[in-house]
This record gives C-alpha cells, structure tokens and sequence, in this order.
C-alpha cells in the first residue's frame, strides 16, 4: 500500500478545475518529482495534500488513514511536512529558534512545563536541533536572524525546519528556486541523502535538471490534468509532454 | 545577558520610584498614576493577541464588561472587590471566548472588523440597559475593599493599583518569555509556516485573546472602584483605539512597548483628557511614530546610540558551511 494515494483529486476555483481529476500516489521511500508548466496546478496540489486546500472532490489517504479536509496543523501530526514555495521563514528568530520551531509538533510539555519551564527548550529539544542543524550544515550559522541568511541558505533551513518536524513524507516546494548551480547541486544532494535516512520525498520543481537528475519518478501535470507519469527518462521523451512544454509545432521543427 | 541585568535594574528603580511617588507627589499625581496604570495593564493585555498576528480594535469592551460585573456585584449584592474583580475579569474571558472562537477563524481586517462592531455593541447594551446598568446616566460605584477593609484613601488606592499592574504585567511577561509565547510570535510571524509544523493555530489565537480579555477585564474592574462612576460613553470605539496606539507608539517588537506607549501618551495627553484635542493628540503622535520611528519609542535609545557613534552596519554575511 503506497504511503501517500490521492484519488481523482480535484479542486474548483469558481469555474476553473486548477487541479481535475488527478490520481497520485507515492511509495514509501521513494523521491517523487510533480513537473508541469506555469499554472498547471502543482502548487494546488501541495496545498489540497498538505490541508491548506480543501479539495472539492477525491480522497487523500496518508499512511492508511483518510486525511481528506484536515486541517493544515493535522496533517503535519500525522507526518506530513511541507515547505513553501516563497522563502518562508520566521525572520526575526534566529536560525536555532526556527528548527526547534520545526520541533514543536513532537514536544509533549505540560502545561506547567509550557508556562514555568526554566528553559524555553528541553535539552533533548536543543540536542535534536543541533543534530538537524548539523546534517543540514546551518550549524555555523545558528545564532543569526533568519532574515540575515543568504538566499540559498535561508532555503536549506525551511527545509531544516521540516526536517525537524520529522516527517514520514517531506513535501518540497521548488527547493531551489533562484539557486545557483553549485547550490541547486547542493540542496539536491541533501534532498536524496535525507530519503536515505528513511524520509518520502514529493516535490515541485521548474528546474528539470534538479528534478531529472533526483527523481526516481515524475508525474507531469498540465492544465490541472494528469498528463504523464513514469521514470524521467520515459517522461522526458513523452510526446505529450514535450508538446506541453514546448508546443505543438516544435516537433516537427 | 547584560541587556537583561539593565532591564532588571531599570525595572527594580522605576518600581521604586513608584513605590516612593505618594510620599513627594500631590494627590493629583497619584490619581494621575494610578489612572496609568490602568492604561497600562490594558496596553499591556493587548500585546498577547497582537502578537499572534491579530488586530483587535475592540479591546475597551472587555474592559467595560469587567467595568460594569465588578460594580454590579459589589454594589447590589456586596460581593468583595477580590471576588468581582475575578468575576469581571473571568466574565470578560468567557465573552471574549465566547467572541473568539468564531471569529479568529476569519483572516485579516475582518476580525478586526468583527471588534469594532463588538465594541460598539457592549456599549449600546450598556447604554439601554437601563434597568441594571443605569445607562447613561451613569452609575455609581463602590471604593475596593481588601481583606474586608475599605480602602478609601487614594494612597491605598494607588498602591493596589500598583500590585495590580506589576502582577498582570510579570504573568504576561511569563507567559511572552514562554515556549507558548514563543509559538504565538511565530504565528505572527508567519501563520502558514506555523501550521505546516504543526501548530494549532486557531486555538493559539483564542487562548492568547482569551488571555487579554482576562486581564483588560482585571484593569476595568479596577478602574470602576477607583473613579467609582461608570458612563457607558466610556467605553467606546476611541478608549479602544487608544489601547492599540499604545502599542504602536510604544513599539511592537518588545513587551515593553505597549508600557512604555502607555505611560508616554497617558502622561503627556493629561492635559487634554476629555476634550476633542485628545483624539487629535493622539492621531498626530501615531502619525510621527509611523513616519519617523515605525519600531515604536522602544528603539529610540537604540537609534540616538547609533547617531552618537556613527558605525557601518556590521555585516553578518557567513560563507556557507558545506558547499
């Protein structure tokens, strides 16, 4: 049973299907790519699986249970995490306080602790910090303000932070988006090690290199439909797909 | 942390200060102060909901409503002023829960939206109700007792006045430096990031609004004791404005700003008190505050320093770690 089936999902906006009838579903371990054109309702789709959406139609059933129209802060209970696509981030906290943030779905603190607590942040806290802060190699950085990283590294520690959530399903959206080739590399690196250490992986991206090179498998959407799906290599030959992103004319060209 | 230790030293010698104000100042300036520290306890019981991301302009009516419940008690069923302070102020808590729960739920401007129409409402029912509140031709309260004793000098007054506004504001100060308050920033700072890790955020908005309608229920009940008349007028949509400029003018970023926007304004506006200038007087200060310091007076000593010794801002640029 795959860990993330979502079943003819749909989403209206008035009129306009922005996501119609899509089946998607992920395997445990598996790094998924979800490609389209601009538009073609990816960022939708994040929103209708990670809650921020309800969708109008279909079914969302994560690790065996039906999580259909939960809120935003249940799904993320259950083990599924996402990023957002604009830098998003609690700028005015330190780079600590956003991953220990990120821990705060696995605290369990009474009330007396919540309130009375000498520290803010039990040791165990600040020791899974660290060790997420490490792995992500933002250590060096961990007492600045969120808002004075450098655009690269202030989208490695959204995923820090996701991270630190410890997610059964890790949803990225666009991680390297305005990065550099060495940093894109970089980031892509980290997204496979993080799978290898036990993490699902879906995410969005424009950037096909990144995405060619990390996915083991591509959904394509276009139009809020379902297009293709298969391994890069298949999809990348698609007909369908290359006219799509292309144009009809291309071809022949 | 040597910004604390000045905290608490500046805090320990303004308290004293307080403490030693009855025995060198008149007893206009302990009517004075006392009626700032109500200002205060209400700037103060705002913060916890501006903090979550939540503008709420009606604060004044939770203040009203511990106002009117304390007096009623104390006066037609000689509750002690203990018991109907807590009553006026857990009764403005219900209320405010009661108004929270489906309106947090809406985004933006529409809750606040939602407590400019609150606060006109609890003002109109303070007004018609005749029967019970008197309406508009006021009704009279008794002085706060304590421990069955009347208190009936303005000294006593005052000093009550005190121990209550240091105890609201040590609990919210808590409750900031807390891992709670630390999740409500967070909401504030980015509600969406805040549920996708987890966070309930509409439960944390209703506890952190709750908390406030709590204690601006502490500071009406009081304030109905002390000025012992209530003029349902009072407590209207420009006392409520009032309570949220003294958190901008003082600053946002800090809990002590809407201390220090409360004293500043509630000082400096006395001359005006009851007059139209008020409101011109405070609708010019939130335009300067705006335009010239946006972080609030709180940062003003921090951008004299940086005009006294001029330095380039240092840059806080870090080479990546692995790359």
């Amino acid at each position: 049973m795959p860990l993330l089936q979502a079943r003819s999902l749909t989403r209206h906006f008035g009129g306009l299907a922005a996501v119609s009838e899509v089946d998607l579903s992920v395997e445990e371990g598996e790094i998924v790519g979800l490609i389209g054109p601009n538009g073609a309702g990816k960022t939708t789709c994040f929103n209708l699986l990670s809650g921020f959406l309800r969708p109008t139609g279909g079914t969302i059933v994560f690790g065996g249970e039906d999580i259909t129209g939960f809120r935003p802060h249940q799904v993320a209970g259950r083990g599924l995490v996402r990023t957002f696509q604009l830098t998003t981030l609690f700028q005015d906290m330190t780079v600590r306080e956003n991953v220990l943030l990120g821990m705060h779905l696995h605290s369990r603190q009474g009330l007396r602790r919540l309130l009375f607590g000498r520290q803010i942040f039990p040791p165990d806290e600040v020791r899974g910090s660290d060790e997420v802060l490490e792995f992500t190699g933002l250590a060096p950085q961990a007492d600045q303000l969120a808002r004075n990283l450098p655009h690269g590294h202030q989208r490695i520690l959204s995923i820090a932070m996701a991270l630190a959530a410890r997610p059964r399903l890790l949803l990225l959206d666009e991680p390297v988006t305005g990065m550099n080739l060495e940093e894109s590399g970089h980031v892509m690196a980290l997204v496979k090690t993080i799978r290898d250490r036990g993490t699902t992986i879906l995410l969005v991206e424009h950037n096909m290199k990144a995405v060619m090179g990390t996915c083991e498998r591509v959904v394509v959407l276009n139009f809020g439909l379902k297009l293709a799906e298969g391994t890069p290599a298949e999809v990348s030959t698609s007909a369908a797909v290359i006219e799509a992103y292309l144009g009809a004319g291309l071809q022949h060209a | 942390m040597p910004s604390n230790a000045r905290a608490a030293t500046v805090f320990v010698a303004v308290v004293a200060l307080l403490i030693a104000l009855p025995f060198v100042g008149g007893d206009y300036y302990i009517y004075l102060f006392a009626l700032v520290f109500i200002n205060v306890i209400l700037a103060a019981s705002l913060r916890p909901s501006l903090t979550c991301g939540q503008l709420n302009i009606g604060h004044s009516a939770f203040m009203c409503i511990g106002a009117y419940t304390s007096a009623l008690l104390a006066k037609n069923l000689g509750v002690p002023f203990e018991i109907s302070l807590l009553c006026g102020a857990l009764l403005a808590a219900v209320v405010g829960l009661a108004i929270g729960y489906p309106s947090l739920r809406l985004r933006g401007v529409y809750f606040a939206m939602v407590t400019v129409a609150f606060v006109e409402a609890i003002r109109l029912i303070a007004s018609i109700w005749v029967p019970l509140t008197r309406g508009n031709a006021g009704l009279s309260v008794p002085k706060p007792s304590l421990l069955g004793m009347t208190l009936a000098t303005r000294t006593s007054q005052y000093y009550l006045a005190l121990v209550l506004m240091l105890i609201v504001l040590v609990i919210l100060y808590k409750l900031e430096r807390s891992r709670l308050g630390l999740v409500w920033k967070s909401i504030g700072m980015a509600e969406n990031l805040a549920q996708s890790l987890g966070v309930d955020i509409a439960n944390h908005k209703l506890l952190a609004f709750t908390l406030g309608c709590f204690f601006a229920g502490v500071g009406g009940a009081f304030y109905a004791h002390f000025i012992r008349f209530l003029f349902p007028p009072e407590f209207g949509f420009l006392l409520a404005t009032n309570i949220l400029v003294y958190n901008f003018v003082g600053g946002r970023g800090h809990f002590a700003g809407p201390v220090v926007g409360a004293v500043f304004l509630s000082l400096l506006s006395e001359p005006f008190r009851g007059s139209p200038y008020e409101t011109i007087f405070f609708s010019i200060v939130m335009l300067l505050t705006i335009l010239f310091l946006p972080g609030g007076l709180i940062t003003l000593p921090g951008k004299l320093a940086g005009l006294r010794r001029w330095r380039p801002t240092s840059g806080t640029y870090a080479p990546p770690a692995s790359a």
